[in-house]
């Protein structure tokens, strides 16, 4: 059994585990935090994107030992007791989720982006959502509630330095 | 060298089931501040038909979408549903609430009445109040009465009801028949690129317009007409399962089963046709499925208009657009130039 | 997003680096993570007007799913729960000749392990009961189930499965749907016929329509097999209380149908079954029957805890249904100025190893084949075959997808050989109020038109802008003694 200790949406937590599990199972079944899926388990739809140490990750093909040490940060770190994230504030207003089950996932990839590019192109924004897969949606409405998140995190931060 | 074409195609599609009897019944439930509570045995599957369902019970019962709360999907506690299928839940489903949320309203007006002077068919229910017609004020809050209904009348408020699209089975020999209560109706024109150097095809443009009667949620009728879309392209130029000799899938998984990513995705534009059908709840008809009925063979025929190649056999992967232009050059008459 | 990239400034627990040092801490029990979001809700507008229809309220599950707080069933645990794994033909026809569990079921941690024989009533299916809940004697295509592990981990429940033993008869399976319509191929599910449902539409007279015509085209057409792929896997729970009532908790989009399968395959009451389908990430038609619920419910039974399934993604692939591939024949006689006087075609489709939801298919199919045209004499037949692959089934269409690119390709064919637009084409043979479809029913609310013209006019579709380069091919024509060519 392998000991792992990391940050987790700012908090330090420890698990154990058997060797060959995944970041992801880690996440969902010792720390209950359900809110990253298993859509495929071999790094194909990104269900299961967080973000590791700033660089958006794929938890399925991440093993938990790997994240010793590491600073993660899931989709159940984004709200606050006083605010949804700007992001998802977006989403739910342009209805970007349908089934919601790719949810997490792409609005991770979407922080991470946002993150690095506050104010990215349409062919940015389709870009870093290119390795989550979607059914329902079309993408369409994410990248509408993505360009609006983008100015809404621009006003906030213009606020917060001044 | 890239060539850009456009095609269109139009289609027809029915709503609920062939024939056969596919029945939706529902509970709706009305408390003492006015908000509601819907019992459905419909299953949500992120098509947003709970929402729906809500702004229906909602304008029946004249009070707003917040204040109807949807019960959904347990064989313990909601009634009996042909289930999320076909199309069918906006119409079907969408009808029995309805006329669940009418009985309710029906049985307020009756309380109502005596309480404000008047006969119940002067009654009609709005902006959370059930209101004299033409002499507005005149009315109770709809709240209290539902509390008058349930601690002076005796009767709480509560009401059910079931919906059944009427058909006539179709003759074995001649299919003759009636197989559905109603249909929608729509159109996608695509403009696409195609490199043929290449065969590779890219949609740069769908305009969808869909006819789904009154549109109830028309950012849902959107989300929904560009998912159908998204899976119509993966359609008509990438998805495939192969098989082996033996029978046996040799691509099942996501890496070797392309399916649309965002960067596939053309630029949507959805228009929704003016229509009401008398037959749906508010004129609603529906629109799960037809939303990507027409996309492949809009974009076929994008793809003949813009190099001139007629792909008959789905999915148009680039080899197959490259093979059929490689052909098509080859069967041209080669000019000598004197 | 300061908090973000600076974490020092966030931390209320002691640093990675101390917690490191002092070895005595690494074991405490593991406390689940605080999970925060704003209680105070902010309901939006348009969730608030009255009248409520046409309003672009926005989904009371929206905000769940952005936070990550949707609970799908594989977010669900149960005390004492265990984990089901099935183990697949690989195969797609033979005959199961022997079934030896025992390596698997002697391995530590696995508590239960289900076959065919252990199914009260092992068949079930919308219209035809082909469908066993688990392969006994004998497979028809490589996804289906035979043997079902229940361990205390997935992993072992997924060795166990490799350590069963089966032997198989491998039989020459049936592949090519066009095969499987001669008499002569021997049936896949014999004595049945190959042929499993045929529809017929005949309306007007077609060999008079095709006389009346100027010019005769054909076409032929093929769609592939795809899979709904929804996000979501499907995934199901099943658990008994002390009454001996079943619970399950399934993705199942038909709860009511769902239940009496169950009740029918277990040889249980009805009311005995509960059925609850809690918010399912995407369904498309792939989730409209029992998949795995009568097995995990026998597997609850055997062991006394509930058991959980979830499909793998190859799974979803092989064991879930899929689209129909269809074979698609259209003949059609038009005079030269655009106006269809007959249609006949034929539908070919590939049923899948069980029929699961192709009579409806094949219905839908073939009253839509013609396309919103008015057109006075046609024949329409279809048939659906089975074959050793993939089941087919419901899938987003009905296969109206399908016939819609024949019928709509074969249009634009029929535009080029006229040399005419194919929005007037369309214009003059579409379907308007009270049109008689083709099975002779009037039909109202009709808006085909103004879908062309709407959509035409916002793309900006001008009608002599074809841009087709010179020297095209022309679709084939046929000649008879009594037509023009063109």
């Amino acid at each position: 059994m392998l000991t792992v200790t990391l940050k987790v949406n700012g908090e330090t937590r420890t698990a154990v585990v058997p060797p060959e599990t995944t970041l992801l199972r880690m996440l969902r079944d010792q720390l209950n935090l359900t809110g990253s899926k298993l859509g495929c388990d071999v790094g194909d739809c990104g269900a299961c994107t967080v973000i590791v140490d700033g660089k958006v990750v794929n938890s399925c093909l991440m093993l938990a030992g790997q994240a010793e040490g590491r600073d993660v940060q899931t989709i159940e770190g984004l709200a606050t007791m006083d605010r949804v994230h700007p992001i998802q504030r977006a989403f739910e207003d342009c209805a970007s989720l349908q089934c919601g089950f790719c949810g997490p996932g792409v609005i991770m990839s979407a922080k991470a982006l946002l993150d690095e590019i506050p104010n990215p192109t349409i062919p940015q924004i389709r870009d870093a959502l290119g390795g989550n897969l979607c059914r329902c949606t079309g993408y369409v409405k994410m990248i509408e509630a993505i360009l609006i998140a983008a100015t809404a995190m621009r006003g906030e931060s213009a606020q917060a330095s001044r | 060298m890239k060539k850009r074409g456009r095609g269109m195609a139009c289609m027809w599609y029915p709503i609920g089931f062939t024939v056969a009897a596919n029945p939706s019944s529902a509970v709706v439930k009305l408390d003492e501040d006015g908000t509601a509570t819907l019992l459905t045995g419909t299953v949500e599957t992120g098509q947003g038909s709970l929402t729906i369902l809500a702004q229906i019970v909602a304008q029946e019962l004249g009070i707003s979408t917040d204040d109807v709360n949807v019960v959904s999907a347990d064989t313990d506690a909601t009634p009996m549903d042909t289930g999320a299928i076909a199309s069918r839940t906006t119409y079907v489903t969408g009808n029995a609430a309805r006329l669940a949320a009418e009985k309710v309203k029906l049985m307020l007006f009756d309380v109502v009445a005596p309480l404000l002077n008047v006969k119940p068919n002067q009654l009609e229910a709005k902006d959370h109040r059930i209101v004299v017609k033409g002499f507005p004020q005149r009315n109770m809050h709809i709240g209290d009465a539902a509390n008058h209904a349930r601690t002076v009348t005796g009767e709480p408020p509560i009401g059910s009801a079931s919906f059944n699209p009427a058909t006539v089975a179709l003759d074995p020999e001649t299919g003759q028949g009636k197989p559905f209560g109603t249909y929608v109706y729509a159109t996608q024109i695509a403009e696409v690129e195609v490199d043929d150097e290449t065969g590779d095809v890219e949609v740069l443009r769908i305009v969808a317009s869909h006819d789904c009667g009154t549109p109830i949620n028309p950012m849902l009728v959107e989300g929904q007409v560009e998912g159908g879309i998204s899976m119509g392209v993966g359609f008509a130029l990438q998805e495939e399962i192969l098989f082996n000799a033996n029978g046996v899938q040799i691509n099942p998984n996501l890496t070797n089963y392309i399916m649309p990513t965002s960067l596939d995705m053309p630029e949507v534009e959805v228009d929704i046709v003016d229509n009401y059908d008398p037959s749906g709840p508010f004129g609603a008809k529906g629109v799960g499925e037809p939303t990507l009925v027409p996309t492949a063979a809009c974009i076929l025929n994008a793809i003949y208009n813009a190099v001139g190649v007629r792909i008959t056999s789905l999915p148009a992967t680039a080899e197959k657009v490259f093979n059929a232009i490689q052909a098509k050059r080859n069967a041209e008459p080669k000019q000598i130039t004197a | 997003m300061d908090k973000d990239k600076n974490p020092k400034v966030a931390e209320k627990v002691s640093p990675v680096e101390t917690v490191l040092k002092e070895p005595g801490i690494l074991h405490e029990p593991v406390a689940a993570p605080l999970v925060t979001y704003p209680i105070e809700v902010v309901i939006p507008k348009a969730r608030q007007q009255t009248p409520a229809v046409g309003q672009r309220a926005t989904r009371l599950d929206g905000r769940l799913h952005g936070l990550g707080q949707t609970g799908y069933i594989d977010d669900m645990t149960f005390p004492g729960m265990l984990y089901a794994k099935i183990r697949r033909a690989g195969v797609a026809s033979a005959r199961i000749k022997s079934i030896d569990t025992s390596e698997a079921e002697a391995m530590p941690g696995v508590m239960a392990v289900l076959t065919g024989k252990d199914v009260p009533n092992n068949s079930f299916g919308p219209s035809i009961k082909d469908q066993p809940v688990l392969a006994y004697e004998r497979v028809f295509h490589a996804g289906d189930g035979i043997v079902a592990v229940a361990a205390v981990t997935e992993q072992i429940a997924a060795e166990a499965c490799q350590k069963v033993k089966i032997e198989f008869e491998v039989l020459t399976p049936v592949l090519d749907p066009l095969e499987s319509l001669k008499l002569e191929t021997p049936g896949v599910h014999a004595p049945s016929a190959n042929i499993y449902q045929k529809k017929f539409i005949k309306k007007g007279d077609v060999e008079k329509g095709f006389a009346m015509s100027d010019h005769i085209i054909e076409g032929h057409f093929t769609t592939q097999m795809v899979e709904h792929v929804p996000m979501e896997p499907h995934a199901t729970i099943a658990m008994w209380d002390a009454n001996g009532r079943l619970t399950v908790y399934s993705t199942l989009g038909r709860i009511t149908l769902g239940r009496a399968d169950l009740a029918s395959t277990l040889g249980i009451p009805i009311s005995r079954v509960r059925i609850v389908a809690t918010i399912v990430g995407g369904n498309f038609g792939g989730k409209n029957e029992i998949t795995t619920e009568p097995v995990l419910a026998l597997l609850s039974k055997k062991t006394g805890r509930p058991v959980k399934s979830v499909f793998t993604r190859p799974d979803e692939f092989i064991a879930s249904t899929t689209r129909h591939p269809l074979i698609m024949d259209y003949k059609t006689g038009v005079t030269k100025d655009g106006r269809i006087q007959a249609r006949k075609l034929r539908l070919v489709l590939d049923g899948g190893a069980y029929c699961s939801w192709s009579e409806t298919t094949l219905s839908k199919a073939c009253i839509l084949s013609a396309g919103p045209y008015n057109i006075e004499n046609l024949y329409a037949e279809a048939y659906v075959v089975y074959t050793n692959k993939t089941m087919t089934g419901a899938m987003r269409g009905f296969g109206a997808p399908q016939v819609c690119f024949a019928y709509e390709s074969h249009m634009d064919d029929i535009a080029t050989l006229l040399n005419m637009d194919p929005l007037d084409i369309r214009l003059i043979n579409a379907f308007h109020e009270g049109s008689i479809s083709p099975t002779g029913q009037k039909l109202q609310s009709v808006v085909v038109k103004e879908s062309l013209l709407r959509a035409a006019e916002r793309f900006g579709w001008n009608p002599k802008g074809s841009t087709a380069g010179a020297g095209k091919i022309l679709p084939k024509e046929i000649t008879s003694g009594t037509t023009v060519r063109a």
